[in-house]
């Protein structure tokens, strides 16, 4: 499970090709790859965060459609392709369900866009930033591991996990603390 | 410009995760746009998630979901640029990025050196964000509220008991605010505000005033 296999099927390094080549080429068939890669689990992810199934799959189709035009965006010294994928899908998921107003770009975007300047890094620092993330998450204490994958997978707020828990809302908070400060810790440590 | 109050780290974990309430998001992404140190924080736990998505088990891909986004392929558009400030955003001359293009409301006097403006999220309607101008040495206005507030200053500074509060700063506070903030003497203070939870004013005006705000 860890992210240094460069040359299988689905590593960072071969992702990160991939999304170069819907930038550079227009490659469509590298963007089948990545949708053959991304849209099974996307498809879980949008399930599990309490959308029907139809839904899921439509929401999938949109995030993979915004990898293909917005990959020319993508800053490998900023995240590892399943971060940025991630992001994507979240801001989808917060705009589909805010989906009555009528404004349909997220301040998210706008950030992305204008006001993260582009970091000369090595894409490697991102890869290893994201190995490091996931050998965290991996280790977090259970109760601590439960509320953060509430939260990111099933993406409920701090008051359905609390709901859902049977624990007092500052319990969901102090945990969730806990947890972001150990994932922090693991790519400040000797950074 | 140093920036010496920061959001907690669960809301720029909730705010990664994507589950922070729409009027608080607005405020940590403002702040977020001119503090690099939590965004670097943010685009770590984002990391989080890329770890998640990758991890979980694949569902059944329906083998018509691919030929249909090949065939929805185009060439991309140019990304859109961020909008300048609207028209409808008078009084604040120099919105930062992720406020542009939130409508602003009137700008009500509230009381004596106090005018507060609501910010229209359309994209949630029970969203309280609001913005508040206070003149040189004036009071910040009493009030508590129920849940989490968040406050971004975004010009001019206050002191409160806990602290001094520049701009760029973001002050997160959980519990009723039972200590006095007032704004310092060399100028008037901007702050964008959101609640998660009903704001409640104290002063008498300003229950007179909150339901034209609609807070």
């Amino acid at each position: 499970m860890t992210a240094n296999s460069s040359r299988a099927s689905g590593s960072p390094d071969e992702l990160r090709r991939l999304v170069n080549a819907l930038a550079d080429h227009r490659d469509k068939a590298a963007f089948a790859r990545l949708f053959n890669h991304f849209a099974p689990r996307l498809i879980t992810f949008f399930s599990r965060s309490g959308v029907a199934r139809e839904t899921a799959e439509e929401i999938t189709q949109e995030t993979m459609i915004a990898v293909w035009n917005k990959a020319s965006l993508y800053d490998p010294a900023q995240a590892g392709v399943a971060t940025w994928v991630f992001t994507i899908a979240r801001n989808l998921r917060v705009d589909r369900v805010r989906r009555e107003g009528r404004r349909s770009r997220t301040e998210f975007d706008e950030i992305e866009e204008s006001t993260f300047a582009p970091s000369s890094e090595d894409y490697f620092l991102a890869n290893e930033r994201d190995a490091r993330v996931r050998l965290a998450v991996d280790a977090l204490p259970d109760d601590q591991a439960a509320v953060v994958r509430m939260s990111f997978f099933g993406q409920k707020p701090h008051t359905d996990i609390a709901r859902e828990l049977a624990i007092p809302l500052g319990t969901v908070k102090s945990r969730l603390r806990l947890a972001m400060a150990k994932i922090r810790d693991a790519w400040e440590r000797d950074a | 410009m140093t920036i010496n109050h920061h959001p907690s780290l669960e809301t720029l974990g909730s705010l990664a995760a994507g589950t922070l309430a729409a009027g608080p998001r607005l405020v940590v992404a403002t702040h977020l746009a001119g503090c690099p140190g939590c965004r670097k924080l943010v685009g770590g736990f984002e990391a989080v998630g890329g770890a998640f998505l990758e991890a979980l088990p694949a569902s059944p891909l329906p083998p018509e979901l691919l030929e249909r986004a090949m065939a929805s392929l185009a060439e991309p558009a140019v990304a859109p640029r961020a909008q300048p400030s609207s028209p409808a955003q008078r009084g604040l001359p120099d919105a930062p990025v992720p406020l542009r293009g939130y409508p602003i409301g009137l700008w009500i006097p509230l009381q004596p050196g106090l005018r507060i403006s609501r910010v229209k999220i359309p994209e949630d309607r029970n969203a309280n964000v609001i913005l508040l101008k206070v003149a040189a040495g004036r009071q910040l206005p009493l009030h508590g509220h129920d849940g989490t507030e968040y406050t971004q200053v975004l010009s001019g500074a206050f002191s409160d008991a806990m602290g001094h509060y520049e701009a760029g700063d973001c002050i997160e506070a959980d519990d009723d605010i039972d200590h006095l903030p007032i704004v310092d003497k060399d100028g008037e203070c901007i702050c964008l505000a959101a609640v998660d939870g009903r704001l409640r004013l104290h002063s008498f005006m300003a229950r007179v005033v909150q339901p034209f705000l609609r807070l």
